[in-house]
This record gives C-alpha cells, structure tokens and sequence, in this order.
C-alpha cells in the first residue's frame, strides 16, 4: 500500500483505536462471562475507560495542529480510498465526541452496573466511537459514508439494547431510516461522482461552481443530504427520533442526541456549505425545513408528558435552530460570519446541555424506572446537585443571558437580522425574514416553557403520592454514585462559566472560519439592550405559554395528561402503512405478475397439448399458501407432473436446433 | 493443467469403489484441498491442453486470468461447503460426496474451456452431475425439485447449443478470443443466436425468463448442496455470458443492439423481482433463492453494461456474492440442521440460541445489502457508477433500482437478525451446540465478507486486469 507523504498517523490511530479497544473489551468480557470470572468483567470496563480517555487526550493534544492541514489517505482502501483530514471545525466535533463519549462511558459504569448485556453494549459503545470520529474526520464523502453506516449499524444495537417492545419498535424506526437514509445518500454520491469525478471534500467546492448542469447538482444534493436530514431529525424525517431517543438506554440517548445528530449536521454543512454555497434557491428551501423543524419539536416538547421524551423533542427543536445558522451562511454568502459562528457555537451548546439533561434525566430514570411526569414529579426535591444539573440545562438550553446558550442563540438572531438587512437594502424576501425572526423568538420562548416544565414538574412539585415522595426524599444522597455525580456536576459548571466568557466562545467558533469561508467577523456586544431585547421576547412567550398553555389545558386536576391527539403521528399512520403495506403490495403484484408470466405460457402450452386433471389455478410457486385451499402434499406439482414439464422443455430445445440445422 | 481435471474425476471413482460407507470424509478433504492448492498452482502458469475430438472439433482447455478466478473461487468454496457437510450430512454420504466432487470437477474444466464446444460439454456435465445433490433427500418433493432443475438447466442448455450451431456455421469455429470474433456488423441471426445463448446461460444464473427452478431447488437440497447451487453453480450461467459476449461476439458487435438492451431489462427486472419476491418469502432458503434471483442478475447488468466500471463492479459482485450466498445458506443450514426450524417467523431469538452462526448471517446479509465496511458495498459503487457513464441519460434507472433492491435486502436479511438477537427465544428452544465443521465455515466466509470489504484491491488489479485484455 502506497502511502501519501505528508500523512499523520494519529488520525487513523483516532479512528481505529476505539473499534480495536472495542474488540479486546469484547473478549475480555466474554471470557469472563463464559468462565464466570468477575475481575475479566472488571478488566473488561477499565480498557473501556482507558480507550475513551485515550481518545481525549489524542484529541486535545491535537489541538495546536488543527490548522496544519494533516491529513492521511489510504488510497486502495474500499476500492476508491478512503482518507481523512483535520481542521478548526472537524477538530471542535472530535473534541465533542471524545469528552461526550468519555462522560457517557464513566457514567455508564453506574447506570449499567446490573446490566447483563454490558459485554455487547460496550463493544458497540467503542466501535460507534470510532465510526462517529470517522465520519467527523473524513476527507471525502466516501469515506464519511463508510463510517456513517457503521455508525448508524453500531447504534442501532445501542437503540435496540433494553429489549422491550417498545424498544423493538423504536430500534426498527430507526434501522429502517439509517438503512433507508444511507442508500438513498449513496445514491446521490453516485451522482455527485458521476458528475465531479471525485468526492473529496476540498475540491468539490470549487467543481461545483463550475458544473454546467445544476438540474442534475440539484438532484445529486438533494438525495446526498437525505441520509444527513434523518440523522439530524429534521422535519419530515423526524419520527424515528422521539421513539429511538426514549427507548434506548440513557447512555445510548446522550450519544444519539450530543453527538451522533451533529453528524447529520456536519454532513448537511460539508454539503451544503461547500456544494451550494451562496445558493440563495437552497437556502430558503433549507430555512424552510428548519423553521418547521423547530416549530415542530417544541410543540411536541410542550405536549410531551416524558422526560426523556421531552428531551428528544427539544433536540428536533434546537437541531432546527442549528440548521436556521445553516440556512442563513447560505442566504448571507461571503458575510456569514454570525451564522456559521452561531451554528458552530449552537452545535457545541446543545451537546453540552444535552449531555447534563440526559445525564441527570437517566439517573432519575435509573432510580424509579419510569420517565412519565406524573411518576418522576418531586424525585429531585432535596438533592441539590440534580437541581442544580436541570436548571443549568434549562438556563442554558433557554438561551437565558449568563448561560452559554444566550451567547449562540444570540448569533444566530444576529445573522436573521442581518439577513433582514442585506435584504432591505439589497432586494430580497425581507418580509419572510421578519417572520423568520419571529418564528425563531417564539420557539425560544417554547424552550423556555417545556424546559420550565420539565424543571418544575422534576425538582419543584411534590408527588401526589405523599409515600412516594417520602420514599423519593429518602433517596437523598444515594440517587447516585460518585463518577456520574462528578460528571454531572462538572459538566453542569460548565454552562455559566462558558456563558460568562464569550470571548472563549467566540474563539472556540473561529476554529471554522477556514471551513465556512468566513472572512470578517464583527463583535457583538452581547449586554446591549438591543441584542437583550430578543432573549426578553423569548423568555416572555415562555412564560406566558407556561401558564396558559401548560399550567392550564396540559396539566388537569394535578395531574400531567398527555393530550397530543394519537392521530397525529406520522410515522404510525403514514410512513409505516405505506412502507410496510402499500408500497410492498404493489410492487409483490408487479413482481408476482412478471414472475409467473413464463410460467404461465408454459401451463398454456402444456394445456394446448395434452389435457391434464388439473383444475387450472396458478400457484406462484413462492408462495405455498398463497390463494390456495389445497393441503401442502396436494399443492406441490407432483414428481410426474414436473417430469412431463421438463421433459418438454428439452424437446423444445432440440427441435429449435433441429430445425435451424434443417434449413441451413 | 489436465490434473486438476484429473482430482476431481478421480477422487469420485475412488470413493465409490473403495471407501467403506459413510467413511468419504477422509478422502474429500485430501481431494478438495488438493484442488485448491493445483488451482492456485494453476495460476502461475499459462498454458493449453488441445485433445482432438470427433469431425474435428477440438477440447481445449486455457487458463487465463478469468479461468483463473472462477476456478479458485468455486474451490475455495466447495471446499467451506463441503467441510460444512461433514455435521450437516447423515446419510447417504458416499454418494453424496461421489457427485459433489464430480460437479467441481466439471466446474473447474468449465472455468478452463477454451471454446464454446468444451464448454457446452462441461457444463451438461455439471448439470448432470449436481442434479443428484438435489435429489439427495430423495422425498417427492425434492425428486420434483431435481426435475425441474434438469428440465430449466437443459432448455437453457440446448438454447445456448442453437447460438453456438448458429455461431459455428456462420464463422467456422468457436474458439473463445479475447475480444470476440466480430468486427462491427453482425447479422440478424447472429444478434438472435447471441440472445439465445445469454437467455439460455441466463437461466442458469437465475435470470427471467428462466429463474423459476432456482425457489423449488435450493430449499429442497441439503444446505451444502443449495449453498453451492446458489454461490456458485449459478456463476457458471454468468461465466457462460462473459464468454459469449467477450470472447465469441465481441463488444462491439452487441453494443448499442437490441441484445444489450433487452438484456439489460430484464436483468433490471429480475433484480427488482426477485428481491420483492425474496421479502415476501417466508421460508427461509427460499427467500435465499430469490434473493440469489436478484444479486446474480446484478452481475449480468453489470456486464452487459460493456465497461470497465461495469465489468469490474459486475465480477467483484460474483465473487462477493457467492462468499455471502454460500455463507448465508451455511448459516441458514446450521439453523434447520441445529433447531429444526426453516420459517422466518420461527427463527425468533435465534441469536440467543445460536449467536455465532447469526453473526456471520448478519455480516453476510450486510455485505448483500451493500452496507459498508462489507464487501457488497464495493461492488455496488462499482455497478451503479458504471451504469451512470454507460448511459449518462437513463443511468440513473439502473442505480435506482440497485438501490431499491438494497432496501429489499436489508428488509428481508435485517428483519430476521433483528428478531433474532433482539427478541426471546421460545421457552422449548433447547440450547445447542455447532461443532467446528459448522463454526469453522462459517467464520472464515464472514471474515472474507469484511476482508474484501476493506481489501478489495488485489481482487480488483485481477479483474481490471482481465478488462484490459479484452479491448
């Protein structure tokens, strides 16, 4: 294997290192299981730790090369080669993945402590480690779909993990997606190649605005993004999501929502940002699906009576938010400096607070087994440390000033308002901008209220049950243990602090710069009452839809009710009538048709030449019960009957050769 | 060359005269790693055998590059499957073996014919000689089954005889050249001889109009046999098509006529038609089947595409194909043998049961889905990307229906594994155990799965290799 000579072989060490630290856990833990030996299963969760800690410290030590352009290809690898490079923006994911992964990994010893499946969660756990550092690393987007369906494969048995029948229906939502959205992204690789003759990621911006045939980039964009839309949950691809996100264990939820939806964002980005950059056409049609997407979530977040389900909600939500970043870089062209910031900024708050939320979510979970409102209300009474995680998450999540999710909500208002500007000055939809703007205050302000509710219901009412509150009180201090605890807090911390130094952040967010083509950034002064102004109106509508809304019509006699109409749900009664019902009727029909066509000239040729008992129904022969009322032994064709066929069928084809050898 | 003809021929006679009943096992291993190792041998020599026959026709036998692959690939696997046999068979074991080791060594001489009238011979030769495979269990059924094999075999057979009358008369000979024999403008009864001959060929390969035999055979065979019948008998049809469109015609002859195209259709049709079918199966080896229906059909798309994209992509899918295939009905042979169970909707928690061998039919079943790291996605990038610069306006079509039969796939393989690992088991499945005959198969054609995955290069050098010689 030829190698290229500016390689650096800590990449590909990033990437293999988890999958082969996930195979010694694997063997470690299965010996110990098969020789029922503890300290095997010990063994087996200290490589685990070792392998993620690892990972972080590779990926922080290559923090001063971020801009150096390292790279490393491996040119005969799957036929095409695969390759894989680093800057500012794919650095600050990898930074993501690696801490959240180590925060899941440490805080997985307590929540899979009686977990008998541990061996397969943990190998999964790395190999999707692995895979999701892959794809954030890819140079090309072959290589970032080779690890984008292993990871999709490696979390669908991290979704699939607890077993239960929700848990089935939930895995099988989201293997159909991953497998549906992945084919349908290879496809438009296909085209993107057909067209380009490469897919590497740095060229392609550059061939792009060269390609003389946009109806055909078009289509190849569009049927690239889709297995990048599912990822990320963006509206109408969201309904795998909330299922997926309640179901899997809690470990596996922090993983699909901190970092595993970046992925399809960064994918969405690499494509839309480097292929249709400043295409004005794409980026309406992308603010459109975002704007929907954040309506969509929040809604679902207000009438969710779950605490995980909530969380998963709010995710679709802020992932529109995100992707509104997205839309105006594109609407912005060469002054894209707040977007691509805010959406950077965005990306990285909400893995934060989604790693605080989940976490403290799944502790109560762990507690209690249940995550319905009604069960989980008042555990957090009385243990300051999971207070202090949820509000840390609400304030964050809120875009309430202080919190470091004020900084990058704030971004991405500014780049709507300057989008509002380019267009009143320059010609331009300005009017959509103005409800833009509104639409995206007022999903703030559905934060706000979903996440008051959550809070409230978890760490301020009591239970109506006054034993169970005595019992839940009584679990202060031992609700759990240490490492998660420290996990928790720490990371918790880290909204305020981060959110009192927007400098830090805003440095952090220039890491892209290279990535989006962002040329001059202005400073924002983010105490200006201008720019406070819009967190006010946000956090007003939250109030005020709290205790209109919630207080009122969700929340009867004390009680938490679900009153989302059961038929409105897109997956069970659109998506999955047609997948598994309408769609494979038609096309068995079809295939059925064409199937039995030769077989059917040939019961009409045997007919026109000798009679036969037979009473003329036609089996397909692929199905023995199809329309027939005859037993098994009757509706099997009969050693004479195949006999005579056969037999026919040869003489068929000797009197062909017969004749043309006559006539010659 | 001869002796690789010879172990095969030999080692049959051997077992049936002298072996002691039900004792064949000490002579088939000897006998299939023996094959493998002169095959291999074979490869780094070149050659040719002439014996001279009746009005004088000739028997030739050629090992060029294309010879080469095939022929190791059709040992390497009987090999896997008939060390699967050794657990998996428990009578009439002698005779068994007699005719297995017979159909390889047809199958060999098949890879190295060197014109049209050796290969006809060989390939009668190998329909005659697995027909008994199917019959083995010697039930009704499986003697209808076997009937209605050799009745599909031999109409594609004398089909492809009627192309070759044609192509002896008009040419005077049917030697296979690289490149083919004609030079641009054929005549209207060639083009129809040369449909014959890939609709004939077809058949074996389980192309519409002649794919009816391969859902009533496979099922009713024992696993080792379908398992073979399904990886690779069927890529004797296919070797049968490249040698005719390759090396007899030429591709200049049929590109742009209606051969390519009708050919085209219906291979398009039959991948989309047998995956669909394939879904709705419930038994097991017959979804198997259908599911070989629709994969083989990928090679002869792709090598009716005439280009290098397609061509490689088309032998990398019959290589990648039959490890899967021969790994899947292993797999799904270890079930019926273990548990007895052949529906899919009994195979519930199976994976409990016996997780090792539904871990290699999950590998198998991604790597025909076209799931990266596994082999299939190589080939299909291959295929689709040929289709779209063979025909840059309707490429598309080929592509879309590539990738809708993926879907088809991960719809019938996944949904069993997902049942399988994620769900109970019934409270009478007892716990079994696989013995290293049934293990050891298994595991290496999954790891080949993975391995040509990631390492598909060498396999590629090869076939570009035997591109090249043919322009």
């Amino acid at each position: 294997m030829t190698i290229v000579a500016d390689n650096f072989i800590g990449l590909p060490v990033l990437v293999l290192l988890p999958i082969i630290g996930g195979i010694v856990c694997w063997m470690f833990g299965r010996t110990g299981e098969i020789r029922k030996q503890e300290f095997l299963c010990r063994t087996r969760s200290a490589v685990c730790i070792l392998t993620v800690l690892a990972e972080w410290l590779i990926t922080v030590f290559l923090i001063r090369s971020r801009g150096a352009g390292l790279q490393f290809m491996f040119p005969n690898l799957f036929g095409l080669g695969i390759g894989f490079e680093l800057d500012g923006l794919r650095w600050i994911l990898c930074l993501i993945t690696t801490t959240v992964w180590f925060a899941v990994a440490v805080y997985g010893l307590d929540i899979h402590r009686s977990d008998t499946k541990k061996n397969r969660f943990d190998l999964y756990f790395l190999i999707c480690e692995g895979a999701t550092i892959g794809v954030f690393l890819a140079a090309d987007l072959y290589t970032m779909l080779i690890f984008f369906e292993m990871m999709s494969m490696s979390s669908w048995v991290l979704v699939a993990h607890d077993e239960t029948r929700d848990s089935w229906y939930a895995a099988d939502s989201y293997l159909a997606y991953a497998v549906i959205g992945g084919l349908v992204t290879l496809m438009g690789l296909f085209l993107l190649y057909h067209l380009f003759g490469t897919v590497r990621i740095s060229e392609i911006r550059a061939l792009a605005a060269a390609c003389p045939d946009r109806k055909l980039l078009y289509i190849a964009g569009a049927l690239a993004t889709v297995g990048f839309c599912i990822k990320s949950g963006m509206w109408p691809l969201h309904t795998w999501l909330p299922p997926s996100y309640t179901m899997a264990p809690t470990t596996a939820t922090t993983l699909l929502s901190s970092v595993l939806s970046k992925t399809g964002v960064f994918g969405l980005a690499v494509i839309l940002s480097q292929i249709f950059a400043g295409d004005r056409n794409v980026g309406f049609l992308v603010l459109a699906l975002a704007l929907i997407t954040m309506v969509v979530g929040a809604v679902l977040g207000i009438f969710s009576t779950n605490i995980k389900r909530t969380l998963a909600c709010s995710s679709i939500s802020q992932i529109g938010f995100v992707l509104t970043g997205l839309a105006t870089c594109l609407l912005l062209r060469e002054e894209n400096a707040f977007a691509a910031h805010g959406m950077v900024l965005h990306l990285m708050n909400h893995s934060l607070f989604k790693l605080v939320l989940f976490l403290s979510a799944g502790a109560v979970i762990m507690n209690i087994t249940d995550g319905e409102y009604n069960a989980v209300r008042g555990f957090g009474r009385n243990k300051p440390l999971l207070i202090f995680g949820m509000l840390m998450g609400l304030w964050g999540l809120a875009g309430i000033p202080g919190g470091s999710g004020y900084i990058s909500k704030t971004l991405l208002h500014e780049s709507i308002v300057e989008t509002i500007h380019l267009f009143e000055s320059g010609g331009g939809p300005a009017f959509w901008m103005h409800v833009t703007e509104w639409v995206f205050l007022i999903s703030g302000g559905c934060t706000f209220a979903y996440m008051t509710t959550l809070f409230v219901c978890v760490c301020v009412d009591r239970n109506e049950d006054p034993d169970v509150q005595a019992v839940y009180d009584r679990m202060k201090g031992k609700w759990c243990r240490l490492p998660s605890a420290v996990i928790i807090g720490l990371f918790a911390l880290l909204i305020p602090v981060l959110g009192c130094a927007p400098f830090l952040m805003e440095a952090l967010a220039s890491f892209s710069d290279p990535f989006f083509a962002v040329s001059t950034v202005h400073p924002v002064h983010y105490l200006s009452f201008e720019i406070l102004k819009g967190s006010m109106i946000s956090i007003l509508t939250g109030v005020v839809i709290y205790f209109l809304i919630v207080r009122r019509c969700l929340i009867r006699g004390g009680i938490y009710t679900d009153r989302w109409p059961a038929s409105v749900d897109l997956e069970k009664n659109v998506y999955r009538p047609l997948l598994l019902h309408i769609l494979p009727f038609a096309g068995s029909f079809l295939a059925r048709s064409i199937a039995t066509l030769p077989e059917l000239i040939r019961i009409g040729f045997c007919r026109l030449l000798y009679s036969n008992n037979n009473n003329g129904v036609v089996i397909p022969g692929e199905d023995e019960y199809f329309s027939s009322y005859k037993t098994q032994e009757e509706a099997d064709e009969s050693f004479s009957t195949t006999l005579g066929t056969s037999l026919l069928l040869i003489s068929i084809g000797m009197v062909i050769i017969l004749v043309f050898l006559f006539l010659q | 060359m001869a002796l690789i003809l010879l172990v095969p021929i030999l080692f049959p006679f051997v077992i049936a005269l002298i072996a002691k009943r039900n004792a064949s096992r000490t002579w088939v291993i000897p006998a299939l790693v023996l094959e493998l190792l002169l095959v291999i041998g074979c490869a780094f020599t070149r050659g040719s055998v002439v014996i001279p026959c009746i009005y004088g026709t000739q028997i030739v036998l050629v090992n060029d590059g294309l010879g080469i692959l095939f022929s190791v690939l059709f040992t390497a696997m009987f090999l896997l499957a008939g060390i699967f046999g050794f657990e998996y068979l428990h009578e009439k074991i002698n005779t068994y073996h007699v005719f297995y080791l017979s159909t390889l060594g047809a199958m060999v001489g098949l890879c190295y014919a060197g014109n049209l009238l050796t290969y006809y011979m060989f390939y009668e030769t190998m329909t005659l000689c697995s027909f008994p495979l199917i019959l083995h269990e010697g039930t009704e059924r499986s003697r209808s089954a076997a009937m209605k094999y050799l009745g599909y075999s031999l109409f594609g057979a004398a089909l492809a005889l009627f192309g070759f009358f044609v192509v002896y008369s008009q040419t005077g000979g049917a030697t296979f050249v690289p490149g083919g024999y004609a030079d641009g403008n054929v005549s209207g009864l060639m083009l129809a001889a040369a449909l014959c001959m890939i609709i004939g060929f077809g058949g074996k390969a389980g192309m519409i109009p002649l794919q009816d035999w391969l859902p009533t055979a496979h099922p009713e065979a024992p696993a080792p046999a379908s398992a073979v019948l399904s990886g690779v008998i069927t890529k004797s049809g296919v070797l049968g098509i490249i040698r005719v469109v390759y090396y007899l015609f030429g591709v200049n002859a049929l590109a742009g006529t209606y051969v390519q195209n009708t050919v085209l259709i219906l291979a398009l049709t039959t991948i989309f038609c047998g995956s669909m079918l394939a879904y709705k199966e419930k038994v097991l080896k017959k979804r198997l089947a259908y599911s070989t229906v629709s994969q083989v059909s990928y090679v002869i798309f792709g090598l009716m595409l005439f280009n290098s994209l397609g061509f490689t992509g088309a032998l990398m899918q019959a290589v990648f194909h039959a490890v899967s295939k021969v790994c899947l009905f292993l797999a799904a042979g270890a079930i019926i043998c273990k548990t007895g169970k052949t529906r899919v909707d009994q195979m519930v928690g199976i994976g409990k049961v016996m997780p090792l061998t539904l871990f290699c039919f999950a590998c198998a079943g991604l790597s025909l889905v076209g799931i990266p790291p596994f082999s299939g996605f190589v080939s299909k990038w291959y295929l689709a990307e040929g289709s779209l610069s063979a025909f840059p306006a309707a490429g598309w079509i080929g592509a879309a229906v590539l990738l809708i039969s993926a879907m088809l796939t991960a719809g019938y393989l996944l949904g069993p594994v997902s049942k399988g690992f994620f769900h109970e088991p019934d409270p009478e499945t007892e716990s079994v155990r696989c013995g290293w005959y049934i293990k050891l198969p298994l595991v290496i054609l999954a790891f080949a799965t993975l391995l040509f995955g990631v390492f598909p290069g060498q396999i590629h050098q090869l076939v570009a290799g035997v591109f090249a010689g043919l322009l």
